[in-house]
């Protein structure tokens, strides 16, 4: 089954009298499970691809489809009901809410979506567990390594088991060891958990992990390929 | 619930400065406004209190045809049975002592100079008259049989370079056409603590007042001081007869209780532009933080938060910034406002310029705790920190995920 469909999406910026077209018609079908990642030079439309991806925009034109279900037209309050329960997000910078503890980080999207204290804990320290995390689990963003941060956002992004996680250039502000145990972390989860995760990137370094690549240049897909 | 308010509130502690800055400009607004209040409401209230006191008792009964500008003595616009009406009004439960006042209006005279006078003719053992005997600063107080002395205040001995035992002229109305004059020996000198009143106010017993203005057995009201002035209403429909009028404290002092009504008014403007002032730190704290916190509102967005949950969460932050502020600045307020009631603004004789015979102002003014005054003024202070949060809360969730994100 498709977890993500789209078809001949395209995705228009107005800034002022300037219009940028990010994404030009791009058709890409995701499968469940699948380990992908897009990748491209700066400025080619991965992060905006990623974003409709996760419910966080809306196409100009063309459809988004998230499990099968057409999240094209959403208003923003389905949109981010959608997100709560499906999609889980690593982002760039450690996107970390600096006030909260590593365990309270984890436990926000549970918290949104409803469930219960024991469950929450439950599902928190597994989670840092399997982050390696478990000793940091008190500390605050200010008090741990990007490299740490970042697992926390991983075990964020896994909390409410989504099918979907979708990392933004997750390594890009971690040196080579970093980034490559936050890339061994994300492959070992997928296949334990089975989630499908998509990582946009420009760092060559990390491309080895995925099983398929998409490339994107100038808004389009130019190369989709898969790896053994 | 609790989580986001958790994250308000350490919210509240990343950026302590702000913070503090906002706290200081809520419990500095909120004590002054406190402040303020107390030691206005506590000199209306002191200088009521001191007018019954001093002058008008809780209640007063008088002839229906009684004019007090023009301090009749005219037998027609007298009681005619005065002592039974007191009397009468000393057997209620309610009173707690009633005494008749005849008033005339006199000239007391030096032999180098002369000033007007209002003559009280009084019952000088009535517990009416105890802030005279209590503020007796030299000779003696009078006795009711006294009828050659008289009563004057420190201060007017001292314009008319006057001491006890000196004789002085006085020139009152009558109830008759002529007025009529005789001489007094000064027995004593009161301070009421009133400069107003006692410049122009002299004493006599009332015996010798009702003899000397020919008013007979006659007085111009029967004053009443209360257990408890709420229940003036109460003793009014006891008393009330044909041809009586009765009068409570509030009829009594209406001058005072109008003029203290439009200052209040003045004192309501003065509150909201403080309050306004706060209203603008407090929005432009939460605005500053909003947008230092974009990145912030992308991920909560992201992780599935809505619109309005994130409004929540700022107004959460304001509320809890604006309890802690009320509570240091209802501390801060009651600091001064004990200050203010125990030891007072001193006016000196400059309250004496702006009080009138009517009006009883004391030099030293003080402040009274006024707690459910301070209460209301804490909640309103608190309501319009929150109300001044809605639009920073608003402007957080008018942001797209996307935009908001884009400042990661």
């Amino acid at each position: 089954m498709s977890v993500i469909e789209m078809q001949d999406v395209t995705r228009v910026y107005q800034i002022g009298q300037v219009e940028t077209r990010a994404l030009r018609g791009v058709n890409l079908t995701i499968e469940e499970g699948e380990f992908t990642a897009i990748v491209g030079p700066s400025g080619s439309g991965k992060t905006t691809m990623l974003q409709l991806m996760g419910c966080l925009d809306r196409p100009t034109g063309g459809r988004v489809h998230i499990n099968g279900q057409d999240v094209t037209r959403l208003n923003p309050n389905k949109r981010a009901d959608l997100r709560k329960g499906t999609i889980g997000f690593v982002f760039q910078f450690f996107a970390l809410i600096p006030g909260l503890t590593a365990y309270e980080n984890v436990e926000l999207p549970l918290l949104l979506s409803g469930a219960k204290k024991a469950g929450r804990r439950e599902r928190v320290n597994e989670l840092l567990e399997a982050v390696g995390l478990s000793d940091r689990a008190r500390h605050r963003p200010d008090q741990m390594s990007g490299g740490e941060q970042q697992r926390v956002a991983i075990a964020r992004a896994l909390a409410t088991h989504p099918v979907l996680v979708l990392a933004d250039e997750p390594t890009a502000n971690l040196d080579t060891e970093n980034g490559r145990q936050i890339m061994e972390i994300m492959v070992r989860l997928n296949q334990e958990t089975g989630t499908t995760f998509i990582f946009a990137t420009h760092d060559p370094r990390v491309i080895p992990f995925a099983r398929r690549v998409v490339e994107v240049r100038d808004g389009k897909v130019t190369e989709n390929s898969r790896h053994a | 619930m609790f989580k986001l308010w958790r994250i308000a509130v350490r919210d509240l502690g990343r950026n302590k400065r702000r913070s503090a800055l906002t706290l200081i400009a809520v419990m500095m607004g909120l004590a002054l406004i406190i402040a303020l209040h107390a030691f206005e409401m506590g000199a209306i209230q002191g200088s009521i209190d001191d007018n019954i006191r001093i002058q008008t008792g809780h209640l007063q009964v008088r002839a229906e045809s009684y004019e007090e500008d023009k301090v009749s003595l005219k037998w027609e616009d007298l009681l005619e049975e005065p002592q039974g009406l007191a009397a009468q009004a000393q057997s209620l439960a309610e009173v707690r002592s009633a005494a008749p006042v005849l008033w005339a209006s006199g000239i007391l005279g030096t032999v180098e100079e002369s000033v007007g006078v209002r003559v009280y003719g009084i019952d000088p053992l009535s517990e009416i008259e105890a802030p005279f005997r209590e503020g007796l600063v030299a000779g003696e107080f009078l006795a009711p049989d006294d009828r050659g002395g008289v009563l004057i205040s420190q201060r007017l001995a001292n314009n008319l370079g006057l001491a006890v035992g000196e004789n002085v002229s006085l020139l009152v109305n009558t109830s008759g056409e002529q007025p009529d004059e005789a001489t007094f020996t000064i027995r004593g000198l009161y301070d009421s603590g009133f400069p107003a009143f006692d410049e122009a106010t002299i004493f006599l017993p009332l015996a010798k007042a009702q003899a000397f203005t020919r008013a007979g057995e006659r007085a111009s009201a029967v004053v009443a001081l209360l257990h408890d002035r709420e229940e003036a209403d109460a003793v009014i429909s006891a008393l009330s007869a044909p041809g009586l009028e009765l009068l409570t404290w509030r009829d009594l002092n209406q001058l005072m209780v109008e003029g203290m009504n439009s200052a209040m008014g003045f004192l309501y403007m003065i509150y909201l532009i403080v309050l306004a002032i706060v209203a603008v730190v407090v929005a432009n704290t939460l605005l500053m933080s909003v947008f230092e916190r974009t990145r912030e509102m992308g991920i909560l967005a992201a992780l599935g938060m809505k619109g309005r949950q994130i409004m929540t969460m700022f107004l959460m932050e304001s509320a809890t910034l604006g309890a802690i502020g009320v509570i240091l600045g209802v501390l801060l307020g009651s600091l001064g406002v004990y200050y203010l009631a125990t030891v007072g603004v001193n006016f000196g004789d400059m309250m004496a310029d702006v009080a009138s015979t009517e009006i009883a102002y004391g030099e030293t003014m003080y402040a009274r705790f006024q707690w459910a005054d301070t209460a209301v003024l804490s909640l309103v202070c608190w309501i319009i920190m929150l109300l001044a949060s809605l639009y920073p809360a608003w402007f957080a969730t008018r942001k797209e995920p996307i935009d908001a994100l884009r400042a990661l």
